[in-house]
């Protein structure tokens, strides 16, 4: 896949920086771990 | 640009996984599921593929009736018809493909000349690389359809998620485990690993982010580091892919020759135990480099995963380095502040590994001291689970028969109390249970039984090592599609000579040192 076939983002991400990339996949995990502790016994 | 296109595929395929899902619940697979030893996993099949079919009909009909501008709904819906697609290649791996290809390799059985092991196991034919292999078939063959490509920049949001909640699976407790000179040895070969790979990548003129994704591969452990290393030394997928590749044959090479070295220099459990887990790069190899060193015990296999462990806590450290490595590289002349590059470059996700691990280690997800979601308690050991007086007895017949003083004590003890009285006991009972020559198959039985009474499974491991896998399989598969042949070609065979070299030097060396450190056996 070309690189300009995408005018936001790179060919291996849809975010405009890798740190939005970052806090998107932190806020993905954490939101998980919260829901893993909340709806989850131990 | 409008990224939206006016196409049935989103709806079909989310039509096709509502059916899938529903086939599954109506329980009309069940022997089939049986047969490739998935039944345990129907659940998730059902609540995934319900999801993923209703999310699949709900925008795939958007995409096909409303009509599509340009702007931000736009832009990230239309990524929802190749994130399907991915996922549905990952439904066909993980549920299909991998455990047929177990039932087969149990259907030809262990292959003598490969050290008596089943064929999948010896090459890791498991859902990573085999989700890695069929992405790269698929965009090499038929190539990602183009309602799918922009879904599949997705790939490393999940790679990225996945790293981030593996911080779960470990603590602090672990570490207590090791004495600073297992800390030191690991970090020296570690540190020396990453820093022999960048030497030499320089040397033969790999390109930067070769050598960067290379080296953190190569030096802590495989599959998650190189994920975790690339977005800083902003590698390629099929750089990401080859390192993989080249970590994974050359564990398949050395689970063979370890245990050969090994026993020809007449290792202790404990010295091999530290050895594979020092010089073999994959944790499955790892342990199954162990296992074979020690079939009937579990000493070496606990040595090696402490050691193994050790190195993913370096992770954060050797990506700080490589993002100052890199930026001192790619930089023509001018000067580079350390402190703007760790502020810059340092990546958000691995702050979240770090911030997961601290997490786990207080024991808010889970007792703090469990090892792979399964941990020692014996206060909760029900009265249904304690020994009975004739299991009591039976144990006394036998004790006599065991020679080592630490396993007796452990079964002494047992006999005493009706339940395993420490961790350690446990260890020893574990021993104790694959002892098929000193103890009676009754026996044995029983000893597991104890066992088990005092080891819980927590469930909320479980559940985010099953988010793990698949965000992990996602984003491998993702991967795999943009990898194409003449990506390959283009890497040449540097990276794994140079990886086979650093490989050798690293198994070579720190078998030297752990020849002449004996005293590994405080581990065990």
């Amino acid at each position: 896949m070309a690189e300009t076939k995408y005018d936001r983002g790179s060919a291996l991400s849809i975010f405009k920086s890798d740190r939005a990339e970052d806090l998107v996949a932190l806020a993905i995990a954490l939101g998980l771990a919260f829901l893993v502790v909340a709806f989850i016994g131990s | 640009m409008v990224y939206t296109k006016k196409t049935p595929m989103t709806f079909i395929l989310g039509v096709i996984m509502l059916v899938y899902g529903l086939t599954v619940r109506s329980g009309v697979l069940d022997a089939l599921l049986k047969q490739s030893g998935q039944i345990k996993n129907s659940d998730e099949m059902i609540y995934m593929a319900l999801t993923a079919g209703v999310i699949g009909i709900v925008v795939g009909l958007w995409q096909m009736i409303g009509s599509a501008g340009e702007g931000q709904m736009d832009y990230y819906l239309s990524t929802v018809g190749g994130a399907l697609f991915i996922l549905f290649v990952a439904f066909f791996v993980k549920w299909w493909f991998a455990p047929e290809i177990k039932v087969f390799s149990k259907y030809v059985g262990k292959i003598d000349w490969m050290g008596g092991k089943y064929f999948h196991k010896i090459f890791g034919l498991n859902y990573i690389v085999l989700g890695i292999i069929t992405g790269i078939l698929i965009v090499n063959t038929t190539g990602v359809p183009k309602w799918a490509e922009n879904g599949v920049r997705l790939s490393r949001l999940g790679l990225k998620s996945g790293v981030i909640l593996l911080g779960t699976l470990y603590s602090f407790a672990e570490l207590t485990k090791l004495l600073g000179v297992s800390i030191v040895l690991i970090g020296i070969f570690v540190l020396g690993s990453v820093w022999m790979v960048l030497w030499l990548g320089s040397r033969k003129k790999i390109p930067n982010s070769m050598a960067g994704v290379l080296s953190a591969g190569m030096g802590v452990c495989g599959v998650s580091a190189t994920v975790a290393a690339a977005p800083v030394v902003v590698a390629k997928s099929t750089e990401i892919a080859y390192t993989i590749g080249t970590i994974l044959l050359w564990g398949v090479f050395m689970m063979f020759l370890f245990p050969l070295i090994g026993n020809a220099l007449e290792l202790s459990y404990a010295q091999f135990g530290a050895w594979a887990g020092t010089g073999i790069l994959n944790s499955a190899q790892v342990a199954g480099a162990a296992l074979s060193y020690q079939p009937d015990g579990i000493e070496t296999l606990k040595v090696a995963e402490v050691f193994n462990i050790t190195r993913v806590l370096f992770l954060p450290i050797i990506v700080l380095w490589l993002a100052i490595w890199y930026v001192k590289r790619e930089s023509t002349g001018e000067k580079v502040d350390i402190g703007k590059v760790i502020i810059g470059k340092f990546p958000l996700f691995v702050l979240g590994f770090i911030i997961l691990f601290a997490l786990a280690s207080t024991g808010i997800f889970y007792p703090a001291n469990h090892y792979k979601g399964k941990y020692f308690d014996n206060t909760k050991v029900k009265e249904s689970k304690m020994m009975t007086d004739a299991q009591v007895a039976k144990l006394k017949s036998e004790v006599d028969k065991v020679e080592d003083l630490d396993h007796k004590g452990a079964m002494s003890r047992l006999i005493e109390n009706r339940k395993v009285m420490s961790e350690k006991d446990d260890a020893h009972i574990r021993t104790l249970v694959l002892k098929k020559k000193v103890l009676s198959k009754d026996v044995r039985k029983i000893l597991k039984k104890a066992h088990k009474a005092v080891r819980h499974t927590s469930k909320r491991v479980k559940k985010f090592r099953q988010l793990i896998v698949w965000f992990f399989a996602f984003g491998l598969i993702g991967l795999g599609m943009q990898i194409t042949f003449s990506s390959i070609k283009q890497a040449g065979g540097q990276p794994l000579v140079i990886g086979t070299i650093v490989g050798t030097i690293k198994a070579a060396a720190s078998l030297a040192v752990i020849y002449f450190l004996t005293d590994f056996a405080f581990l065990s």
